[in-house]
C-alpha cells in the first residue's frame, strides 16, 4: 500500500502523456483552454496525490503497529478522518463520477479503506461513484436527460433529525474539545460511553456541514457557468457527457438504482453490481465455525484461535472470494489524470453505439481471484485479518478473566476441592491440560494464570491512563 | 435511505407472485404484511398465513426480518412464529429480494425439513410419527389459518 502513491505518479506521467497525443477534443480546441485545462488537471492531481502521501505517512507515523491500542482521541481522530474522505467533490470527478459515495450510510456501513477505494476508481480498475438514478425513461429526449441529470446533487440529503442522535448535546462543532459536554457524575465506564455518542453526534452534524460546503462550491461553479463564467468552464460535465453516460445505463441488481454503462461486473458470473453496493460487502465479523453454534457452550468457553471470518461469496452466485472487474470506457475519459470533463463531445452520434457494442461483445469468462485486474472485497478491507486477530485477542482476555474470577470465588470457598471437571470447560484448551493435573495443580496453576493477568491489567490501565493525560 | 423502500414496494407490485400478497405499513414503509398461501398437496393447502416482514437498516446487505403470525405446526417454524431457513440467516444474499425470501418460505412449507429441526418437539413427532404429524398439521391449518 506504501508503494500506491508513488505508482500512481508514474501513470500520472504516462497518462498524461498519452491523452495529449491521442484524444481528439485536445487537438479541436483552443490552445488556451488546453493549457488551462492542463494545468487545473494537474493541480487537481497533485492535491490527491498529495492528500494520499500525507495521510499515508500520517497513518504510518502512529500506527505502525496494528495491535497497539489507540487512544480515545487517536480512534476519533481517525474516524474523522476517514469521515472526511467520504465528502463528494465535483471536481473529483473520474469519468463522469466520483470517488465517494452518493448514498446516506452510517460509517459502519461505509467501513471500507476509502483511500485504496480512491486510488482504484483513479487507476480505472473499479467503476466511479456515479450519481444514481431513481428511474430511467428511454423516451426521454436529450435535453430532459440533462435537465435531470443537472438537478441531481452530488450527496443524497442527510436526514437532520435522527433518532439515534436525538437530545444529544453536541456545542459548537467549531470548538474540538469537548470534555465539557460530557456528564462527569456517570461512573468512568459511562462517561465513556457518554463521550463515543457525543462525538458520534458531532460527527453526523460535521458530515452534513462538509458535504454541504461542496454542494454550495458546486452550485456557485454551476451558476458561474451558466452565467458564461469562462473560467470555470469544463470543471462541470458537458452536456454531451450527461448524455453519454445516462442514455446507456443500467440498474444494479441489489439496489435497483439506474448507473450509467459500463459497471463492475462480478469476477465469477460477469453480473453487474454499482461501487457503492461493492464497498459495502465485506467479510462476515469474526464467529465460530456454524456447526458448533448448536452447541450450549459459551462463546467464552470456546478456543479463541477457532474463530474465522471466511471472505465475502459473490452475492450472486455464492462463489467465495468475491472480486469484481472493470472495463473503463476510454473513449469517456474525463475527470482526474485526464481532460476536464467539460471538455467532452459527443462527436459522432454512433460512438456510445459503439461502445455498447463492444462492451457486450468483448465479455471475457470468469477470472481468477488473483488475476491483478480484480477488484476482491478483501482489496478495500485490508485490515480485515488485524481485526481477526484481535477479536481473538479480546476472546482470549475475556476468557481468562472469567477463569480468573472463578478460581477467586473457589478460593473463597474452600470446601470447592473437586474443580477439575468443572473449569475445564472455561480455559482456552491450548493453555491446560486440567485432566492430566491433581485438582491442587491446577489450582495453583491458575493463581499464578490470574495473578499474572491482574498485573499485565494494570499495567495496561497504567499505560492509557498516562496517553490520557499527554 | 429513504427512496429505497419505495422502490422495493414497486417492484412488489410490479411483479406479483401468485399465493403471496406483501402490503406495507401506511406508518412504516420497511414494515409489511405478509400472506403465504399454503402450498397444494401439502399439509398447509387451504391456508392462509400472515406473517410480518421488516427491513432492518441495513437491508439490503442483511436480511429481512420474516415471522410466522399464524400458528402453525411445522418444524422449522417455532412456537413464536421464528423460521429456521437458510437464506434469512447465513445464506442471505443482498442479490436476494422480498419476493424470493417469501418464496423460499412458500418452499419450506411445501417440504419441511424435521433433521434441521427448530421446533424440537415438532420435528420429533415428524419424524417418529410422520402421518400423525401431518395430520396435527392439517388439523392446525383448518383451525388458525383460515382464509378470510
Amino acid at each position: 500500500m506504501g508503494n500506491v502513491p508513488g505508482k500512481l505518479d508514474e501513470e500520472n506521467a504516462i497518462r498524461s502523456g498519452r491523452s495529449y497525443s491521442t484524444s481528439d477534443t485536445t487537438r479541436r480546441n483552443s490552445a488556451s483552454v488546453v493549457t488551462g485545462r492542463a494545468q487545473r488537471a494537474s493541480s487537481l492531481v497533485g492535491t490527491i496525490l498529495n492528500g494520499r502521501t500525507r495521510s499515508d505517512s500520517l497513518m504510518h507515523g502512529h500506527s505502525s503497529n496494528p495491535y497497539k491500542r489507540k487512544s480515545t482521541k487517536e480512534k476519533e481522530r481517525l474516524k474523522e478522518k476517514h469521515a472526511k474522505e467520504l465528502v463528494v467533490k465535483f471536481d473529483e470527478c473520474v469519468d463522469g463520477g466520483f470517488l465517494a459515495p452518493f448514498g446516506c450510510f452510517g460509517l459502519d456501513k461505509l467501513d471500507y479503506d476509502a483511500r485504496v477505494v480512491k486510488g482504484l476508481i483513479v487507476d480505472r480498475k473499479l467503476a466511479p461513484f456515479y450519481l444514481p438514478l431513481d428511474d430511467f425513461d428511454p423516451e426521454w429526449t436529450r435535453k430532459e436527460v440533462v435537465k435531470v441529470v443537472d438537478a441531481l446533487p452530488l450527496h443524497a440529503p442527510f436526514e437532520e433529525d435522527t433518532d439515534e442522535y436525538d437530545g444529544v448535546a453536541t456545542g459548537s462543532l467549531a470548538d474540538d474539545d469537548f470534555d465539557s459536554l460530557i456528564d462527569k457524575t456517570l461512573s468512568r465506564r459511562e462517561q465513556r460511553k457518554h463521550r463515543l455518542k457525543i462525538f458520534n453526534a458531532r460527527l453526523y452534524k460535521k458530515r452534513i456541514a462538509w458535504q454541504e460546503k461542496e454542494n454550495e462550491r458546486y452550485l456557485d461553479k454551476k451558476l458561474e457557468t451558466r452565467s458564461g463564467g469562462s473560467r470555470a468552464a469544463g470543471l462541470l460535465m458537458s452536456d454531451d457527457l450527461k448524455v453519454a453516460l445516462y442514455t446507456h445505463g443500467t440498474e444494479c441488481p441489489i439496489c435497483f438504482l439506474y448507473f450509467p454503462e459500463p459497471m463492475n461486473k462480478s469476477r465469477c458470473c460477469l453480473q453487474p453490481i454499482c461501487s457503492q453496493c461493492f464497498v459495502q460487502i465485506k467479510r462476515a465479523p469474526p464467529h465460530f465455525p456454524h456447526d458448533e453454534e448448536d452447541t450450549d457452550v459459551q462463546d467464552e468457553e470456546k478456543d479463541p484461535n477457532l474463530l474465522v471470518s471466511e471472505p465475502a461469496s459473490c452475492p450472486y452466485c455464492a462463489t467465495p472470494d468475491f472480486g469484481v472487474t472493470y472495463d473503463a470506457p476510454e473513449e469517456r475519459r474525463v475527470g482526474v489524470l485526464a481532460p476536464l470533463p467539460g471538455t467532452f463531445v459527443l462527436s459522432v452520434p454512433s460512438r456510445s453505439e459503439l461502445f455498447k457494442d463492444t462492451n457486450s461483445i468483448g465479455r471475457r469468462g470468469s477470472v481468477p481471484a488473483d488475476d491483478p485486474t480484480v477488484v476482491k472485497s478483501d482489496t478495500i478491507r485490508p485490515d480485515w485479518q488485524i481485526e481477526l486477530n484481535k477479536e481473538r485477542m479480546r476472546l482470549a482476555r475475556r476468557s481468562a478473566n472469567a477463569t480468573a474470577i472463578h478460581v477467586s470465588n473457589q478460593l473463597v470457598d474452600p470446601s470447592h476441592q473437586n474443580v477439575s471437571t468443572h473449569t475445564s470447560t472455561s480455559v482456552p484448551r491450548s493453555e491446560f491440560t486440567p485432566t492430566s493435573l491433581s485438582p491442587r495443580d491446577l489450582e495453583q496453576q491458575m493463581i499464578d494464570h490470574a495473578i499474572r493477568l491482574s498485573l499485565a491489567e494494570q499495567k495496561d490501565s497504567k499505560r492509557s491512563r498516562n496517553s490520557n493525560h499527554r | 435511505m429513504a427512496s429505497l423502500p419505495k422502490r422495493i414496494i414497486k417492484r412488489l407490485v410490479s411483479d406479483p407472485v401468485p399465493g403471496i400478497t406483501a402490503e406495507p405499513h401506511e406508518d412504516n414503509l420497511r414494515y409489511f404484511q405478509v400472506t403465504i398461501e399454503g402450498p397444494q398437496q401439502s399439509p398447509y393447502e387451504n391456508g392462509v398465513f400472515h406473517l410480518e416482514l421488516f427491513l432492518p437498516d441495513d437491508y439490503p446487505m442483511e436480511a429481512p426480518k420474516v415471522r410466522f403470525l399464524t400458528k402453525i405446526y411445522h418444524p422449522n417454524i417455532d412456537r413464536l412464529g421464528r423460521i429456521c431457513l437458510d437464506v434469512l440467516k447465513t445464506n442471505w444474499s443482498p442479490a436476494l429480494q422480498i419476493r424470493t425470501v417469501l418464496l423460499s418460505i412458500q418452499a419450506l412449507l411445501a417440504s419441511p425439513n424435521p433433521n434441521d429441526p427448530l421446533a424440537n418437539d415438532v420435528a420429533e413427532d415428524w419424524i417418529q410419527n410422520e402421518d400423525g404429524a401431518i395430520a396435527t398439521a392439517r388439523e392446525w391449518t383448518k383451525r388458525y389459518a383460515k382464509p378470510n
